[in-house]
């Protein structure tokens, strides 16, 4: 027998489900004519059926499928966004413990444009996990990796997205996260800082850093994952080897 | 409940940020900056004091230490319950994508808020205990008069935690609904600028003491006292103020020989006041954590 899973991995996801009562924003008055329709009863939505699978520290999975297949709700549940349904999902750091985990941003979450880029790196830093003195101690590192110089005293209304994305890139990897989630953008700005990223992240792999990340983008995919997990209805589809998984979504896919 | 405490006391260094972050961008681009906290009260007394009171024909003395003494509390009140209504949404794109405990949103714009009252009140004594005085030794022709130390000031910093603790509670509130009815901000703004006349903020509460309904009925006046928004106002008048008698801010009602009482509010309701804001807090708290984890789960 093989020692437990559950003793070194990273990530440790057990029959995981998540299901949505979808409440859709709306006015009082609309609550209250469902109520009194009787309409109030949801069908409840199922994003992700009993999934279970485990990633040892250090790997790297790409996350695969098709537009709401359940990869953003995976995302979610590990980043702590949502509260399963049942089911469970252990992060732990590579000795044990509570891991640090960082979640990539969309463009612009998190940033306030009327706020230089030193002041958004300590309200984003501090969203990340880092306190006070990690925050004293990388500030100069975030800037150098984001290539932004003097304009990072500037306020972010006049940057340009390219810009932005590369400081929530360069600050999300300088938390030293012992875990990195993320959504599409794993390699962000044009194609000089984009190789940069590669190179960054080749460094995290080698630092057994552990990476999950959801993508469309199979050529990135095929570059930087060790392992890809093919999501398909909210059931794993598929979870093996890049070439394998590869190649039968890609015969799905047509 | 103590989980969740405990869980936001981990978080405090980030709060400390969004608190400095809220702070920051008020201002931001503002020649004056911080200025902006204090020169608002600062105009309105200076209006208050030549305009508003000939017009009014109020005769009280320091009729604008009494405004301000409504005006501060209320503008604390108001402006952060409003501000925290709409701050989950605009924060909506963090929450979606970072775990942090999310009462940290809507408590940081209660405590950026709770900023720019403690630096109202700091404009409020440092006019009517020191320069007003001051003023008036000078030229008594100004009608800038100020206020006498008293000993009861020692209530201050209770009625202001007694605030904090109100506030707090009616922002976790509203926040936590307005991100499922859409209805709430305008219920408040609503709702606010029609109680504006309603609670004691342009009067004192001994006007509304002495005349219709409750003349004759102070159980009821009471009952208007339980409600913890008049009961800060009045327990600041109290404890910062001379007892003003309520034909000075109403000629009116001197026909019904008002009796001259300084503290027309039994103690038991400002009692029961203060529980009912703590109790608005603690059901506010409670009620944000039962529905956070259904924020984001929503189309």
């Amino acid at each position: 027998m093989p020692p437990e899973p559950e003793e070194c991995a990273a990530i440790e996801v057990q029959h995981l489900t998540k299901e949505f009562r979808i409440h859709h924003r709306g006015s009082i008055k609309q609550a209250f004519l469902r109520r009194l329709g009787g309409k109030d009863h949801i069908e409840p939505f199922t994003a992700l059926n009993d999934i279970t699978f485990s990633v040892p520290h250090g790997q790297t999975l790409a996350v695969v499928g098709r537009n709401g297949s359940g990869k953003s709700t995976l995302l979610g549940l590990l980043a702590r966004v949502y509260k399963p349904t049942s089911g469970s999902v252990r992060l732990a750091a590579p000795g044990g413990g509570p891991p640090r985990v960082a979640p990539l941003l969309e463009l612009g979450a998190g940033f306030h444009h009327e706020l230089t880029g030193l002041e958004n790196i300590g309200f984003y830093g501090a969203l990340l996990g880092m306190n006070a003195k990690q925050l004293r101690e990388r500030t100069e590192a975030i800037v150098e990796f984001a290539e932004l110089t003097q304009k990072v005293d500037t306020p972010l209304y006049g940057w340009n997205d390219g810009a932005k994305l590369r400081l929530g890139f360069s600050i999300a990897v300088h938390t030293d996260p012992d875990i990195l989630l993320v959504d599409e953008v794993l390699a962000v700005g044009d194609e000089a800082f984009q190789n940069k990223c590669y190179r960054l992240i080749a460094e995290l792999q080698a630092n057994q850093k552990t990476i999950l990340f959801v993508s469309h983008d199979l050529a990135v995919v095929e570059r930087v994952a060790q392992r890809i997990l093919w999501l398909n209805q909210g059931v794993i589809e598929m979870d093996g080897s890049v070439a394998e998984v590869l190649a039968a979504y890609r015969a799905a896919s047509v | 409940m103590l989980e969740e405490l405990r869980e936001l006391w981990r978080f405090r260094y980030l709060l400390q940020m969004l608190v400095a972050r809220e702070l920051k961008v008020r201002y931001k681009n503002s020649f004056l900056g911080f200025a902006w906290s204090i020169v608002p009260p600062a105009l309105s007394v200076i209006v208050i004091t030549y305009c508003v009171k000939g017009a009014l024909g109020v005769g009280v003395h320091n009729y604008s230490a009494y405004l301000l003494c409504g005006i501060i509390p209320w503008t604390f009140f108001s402006t952060a319950v409003l501000d925290t209504s709409q701050s989950l949404l605009v924060n909506y794109g963090v929450i979606k994508k970072v775990y942090l405990p999310r009462e940290v949103i809507p408590i940081a714009i209660v405590i950026s808020n709770f900023v720019h009252f403690v630096l109202g009140w700091v404009v409020y004594f440092s006019a009517f205990l020191v320069l007003f005085p001051i003023i008036h030794r000078i030229n008594p022709h100004f009608d800038l008069v100020g206020t006498p130390l008293l000993p009861r000031m020692a209530w201050f910093p209770f009625i202001v935690l007694a605030e904090l603790i109100l506030v707090t509670g009616f922002s976790l509130w509203s926040a936590a609904l307005n991100m499922f009815y859409e209805d709430v901000k305008f219920i408040l703004q609503t709702l606010f600028s029609l109680v504006y006349f309603v609670l004691p903020i342009l009067y004192i509460a001994d006007v509304v003491r002495y005349s219709g309904l409750m003349r004759d009925r102070p159980w009821l006046y009471n009952l208007y006292m339980l409600n913890p928004v008049p009961a800060v106002i009045t327990a600041f008048r109290a404890a910062l103020l001379e007892p003003a008698m309520p034909q000075e801010f109403n000629k009116s009602l001197a026909a019904l020989h008002p009796t001259p009482t300084s503290v027309p509010v039994p103690p038991m309701v400002y009692l029961g006041a203060f529980l009912i804001s703590a109790f608005i807090a603690w059901s506010g708290y409670a009620y944000f954590n039962s529905c956070k984890w259904r924020f984001v789960e929503r189309s």
